[in-house]
Protein backbone atom coordinates (compact mmCIF):
# COMPACT_ATOMS: atom_id res chain seq x y z
CA UNK A 1 0.00 0.00 0.00
CA UNK A 2 1.63 3.07 -1.27
CA UNK A 3 0.86 5.89 1.19
CA UNK A 4 2.70 9.95 1.94
CA UNK A 5 3.60 8.60 4.78
CA UNK A 6 5.97 6.14 3.26
CA UNK A 7 8.39 8.13 1.78
CA UNK A 8 11.16 9.30 4.31
CA UNK A 9 10.40 11.61 7.14
CA UNK A 10 13.15 13.65 8.91
CA UNK A 11 14.87 11.38 11.47
CA UNK A 12 14.16 8.21 8.86
CA UNK A 13 11.70 5.82 8.11
CA UNK A 14 10.53 4.91 11.39
CA UNK A 15 9.76 8.50 12.87
CA UNK A 16 6.50 8.70 10.89
CA UNK A 17 5.12 5.73 12.49
CA UNK A 18 4.75 5.96 15.91
CA UNK A 19 2.72 9.14 14.64
CA UNK A 20 0.52 7.49 12.98
CA UNK A 21 -0.14 4.36 15.63
CA UNK A 22 -0.90 6.92 17.74
CA UNK A 23 -3.55 9.08 15.30
CA UNK A 24 -4.85 5.09 14.64
CA UNK A 25 -4.90 4.71 18.53
CA UNK A 26 -7.06 7.79 18.88
CA UNK A 27 -9.46 7.37 15.89
CA UNK A 28 -10.41 3.90 17.44
CA UNK A 29 -10.50 5.10 21.03
CA UNK A 30 -12.79 8.01 19.63
CA UNK A 31 -15.16 5.63 17.84
CA UNK A 32 -15.33 2.94 20.54
CA UNK A 33 -16.47 5.74 22.79
CA UNK A 34 -19.09 6.90 20.38
CA UNK A 35 -20.65 3.62 19.98
CA UNK A 36 -20.64 2.94 23.76
CA UNK A 37 -22.78 6.04 24.32
CA UNK A 38 -25.12 5.30 20.94
CA UNK A 39 -25.57 2.04 22.83
CA UNK A 40 -25.77 3.27 26.62
CA UNK A 41 -28.80 5.76 25.16
CA UNK A 42 -30.41 2.83 23.58
CA UNK A 43 -30.83 0.89 26.40
CA UNK A 44 -31.28 3.60 29.27
CA UNK A 45 -33.91 5.23 26.84
CA UNK A 46 -36.00 2.38 27.16
CA UNK A 47 -35.40 1.96 31.07
CA UNK A 48 -36.00 5.55 31.96
CA UNK A 49 -38.14 7.35 29.48
CA UNK A 50 -41.90 6.35 29.17
CA UNK A 51 -43.95 8.59 27.28
CA UNK A 52 -41.78 11.58 26.13
CA UNK A 53 -43.13 14.53 27.86
CA UNK A 54 -42.31 18.50 26.76
CA UNK A 55 -38.96 17.50 28.59
CA UNK A 56 -36.87 15.53 30.59
CA UNK A 57 -38.77 15.53 34.01
CA UNK A 58 -35.72 14.75 37.15
CA UNK A 59 -37.03 11.39 37.43
CA UNK A 60 -35.66 10.36 33.95
CA UNK A 61 -32.98 12.03 34.78
CA UNK A 62 -31.87 10.78 38.16
CA UNK A 63 -32.58 6.97 36.08
CA UNK A 64 -30.20 8.10 33.17
CA UNK A 65 -27.15 8.29 35.97
CA UNK A 66 -28.00 5.67 37.22
CA UNK A 67 -28.29 3.80 33.99
CA UNK A 68 -25.37 4.84 32.62
CA UNK A 69 -23.14 3.95 35.91
CA UNK A 70 -25.16 0.33 36.18
CA UNK A 71 -24.56 0.02 32.53
CA UNK A 72 -20.39 0.36 33.20
CA UNK A 73 -21.33 -1.73 36.43
CA UNK A 74 -22.92 -4.66 34.70
CA UNK A 75 -20.59 -4.74 31.86
CA UNK A 76 -17.11 -5.29 34.08
CA UNK A 77 -19.57 -7.77 36.29
CA UNK A 78 -20.06 -10.03 33.00
CA UNK A 79 -16.75 -9.53 32.14
CA UNK A 80 -15.73 -11.10 35.27
CA UNK A 81 -18.08 -13.64 35.20
CA UNK A 82 -16.53 -14.89 31.97
CA UNK A 83 -13.40 -14.71 33.12
CA UNK A 84 -14.01 -16.90 35.75
CA UNK A 85 -15.58 -19.47 33.06
CA UNK A 86 -13.24 -19.34 30.89
CA UNK A 87 -10.87 -20.31 33.78
CA UNK A 88 -13.15 -23.09 34.59
CA UNK A 89 -14.08 -23.99 31.52
CA UNK A 90 -10.99 -23.55 28.59
CA UNK A 91 -13.33 -25.55 25.99
CA UNK A 92 -15.32 -21.91 26.06
CA UNK A 93 -12.73 -20.71 24.01
CA UNK A 94 -13.41 -22.53 20.76
CA UNK A 95 -17.01 -22.93 21.35
CA UNK A 96 -18.60 -19.84 22.41
CA UNK A 97 -16.36 -17.50 20.76
CA UNK A 98 -18.14 -17.20 17.74
CA UNK B 1 8.34 0.50 3.58
CA UNK B 2 11.02 -1.49 4.40
CA UNK B 3 10.62 -5.29 4.22
CA UNK B 4 10.27 -6.80 7.50
CA UNK B 5 12.45 -9.84 9.38
CA UNK B 6 11.46 -12.94 10.33
CA UNK B 7 11.55 -11.75 14.07
CA UNK B 8 9.32 -8.47 13.74
CA UNK B 9 7.18 -10.45 11.27
CA UNK B 10 6.85 -12.66 14.04
CA UNK B 11 5.79 -10.23 16.72
CA UNK B 12 3.92 -8.41 14.34
CA UNK B 13 1.90 -11.64 13.78
CA UNK B 14 1.73 -12.03 17.97
CA UNK B 15 0.53 -8.52 17.71
CA UNK B 16 -2.27 -8.67 15.85
CA UNK B 17 -3.44 -11.86 17.45
CA UNK B 18 -3.67 -10.24 20.90
CA UNK B 19 -5.49 -7.79 19.41
CA UNK B 20 -7.82 -9.67 18.05
CA UNK B 21 -8.46 -11.82 20.60
CA UNK B 22 -9.09 -8.62 22.86
CA UNK B 23 -12.07 -7.68 20.01
CA UNK B 24 -13.36 -11.15 20.43
CA UNK B 25 -13.47 -10.72 24.00
CA UNK B 26 -15.10 -7.38 24.08
CA UNK B 27 -18.03 -8.17 21.50
CA UNK B 28 -18.30 -11.34 23.43
CA UNK B 29 -19.07 -8.79 26.34
CA UNK B 30 -21.31 -6.77 24.05
CA UNK B 31 -23.19 -9.64 23.25
CA UNK B 32 -24.06 -10.94 26.89
CA UNK B 33 -24.72 -7.29 27.61
CA UNK B 34 -27.58 -7.09 24.95
CA UNK B 35 -28.99 -10.43 25.98
CA UNK B 36 -28.28 -10.17 29.70
CA UNK B 37 -29.24 -6.06 30.68
CA UNK B 38 -33.05 -6.90 29.68
CA UNK B 39 -33.55 -9.89 31.55
CA UNK B 40 -31.47 -8.64 34.51
CA UNK B 41 -32.04 -5.15 34.93
CA UNK B 42 -35.21 -3.52 35.38
CA UNK B 43 -35.00 0.30 36.88
CA UNK B 44 -31.19 0.97 36.89
CA UNK B 45 -30.91 2.04 40.66
CA UNK B 46 -27.74 3.37 42.85
CA UNK B 47 -25.96 0.59 42.42
CA UNK B 48 -26.22 -3.76 41.34
CA UNK B 49 -28.31 -5.39 44.30
CA UNK B 50 -27.55 -9.16 45.30
CA UNK B 51 -30.64 -9.98 42.71
CA UNK B 52 -29.37 -7.95 39.96
CA UNK B 53 -25.83 -9.65 40.33
CA UNK B 54 -27.32 -13.29 41.08
CA UNK B 55 -29.35 -12.59 37.82
CA UNK B 56 -26.24 -11.64 35.41
CA UNK B 57 -24.40 -14.58 36.65
CA UNK B 58 -27.09 -17.03 36.22
CA UNK B 59 -28.03 -15.38 32.39
CA UNK B 60 -24.27 -15.62 31.50
CA UNK B 61 -23.90 -19.47 32.64
CA UNK B 62 -26.78 -20.66 31.47
CA UNK B 63 -26.04 -19.17 28.00
CA UNK B 64 -22.52 -20.49 28.28
CA UNK B 65 -24.09 -24.20 28.94
CA UNK B 66 -26.97 -23.45 25.72
CA UNK B 67 -23.98 -22.40 23.74
CA UNK B 68 -22.45 -25.71 24.82
CA UNK B 69 -25.59 -28.40 25.00
CA UNK B 70 -26.06 -26.42 21.26
CA UNK B 71 -22.51 -27.00 19.66
CA UNK B 72 -22.31 -30.36 21.30
CA UNK B 73 -26.31 -31.96 19.60
CA UNK B 74 -25.05 -30.45 16.32
CA UNK B 75 -21.54 -32.04 16.47
CA UNK B 76 -23.42 -34.85 16.88
CA UNK B 77 -25.62 -34.79 14.43
CA UNK B 78 -22.98 -33.75 11.98
CA UNK B 79 -21.07 -37.02 13.15
CA UNK B 80 -24.12 -38.93 12.63
CA UNK B 81 -25.14 -37.76 9.00
CA UNK B 82 -21.13 -38.32 8.46
CA UNK B 83 -21.36 -42.26 8.84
Amino acid sequence: MEASWSSPAPGGPGAAEPQLQRFVEVEAQRQRAQLLVHHMTELCWEKCVGKPGPRLDGRAEVCLVNCVERFIDTSQFILNRLEQSRRARPVLSESAAD
Amino acid sequence: MAELGEADEAELQRLVAAEQQKAQFTAQVHHFMELCWDKCVEKPGYRLDSRTENSLSSCVDCFIDTTLAITGRFAQIVQKGGQ
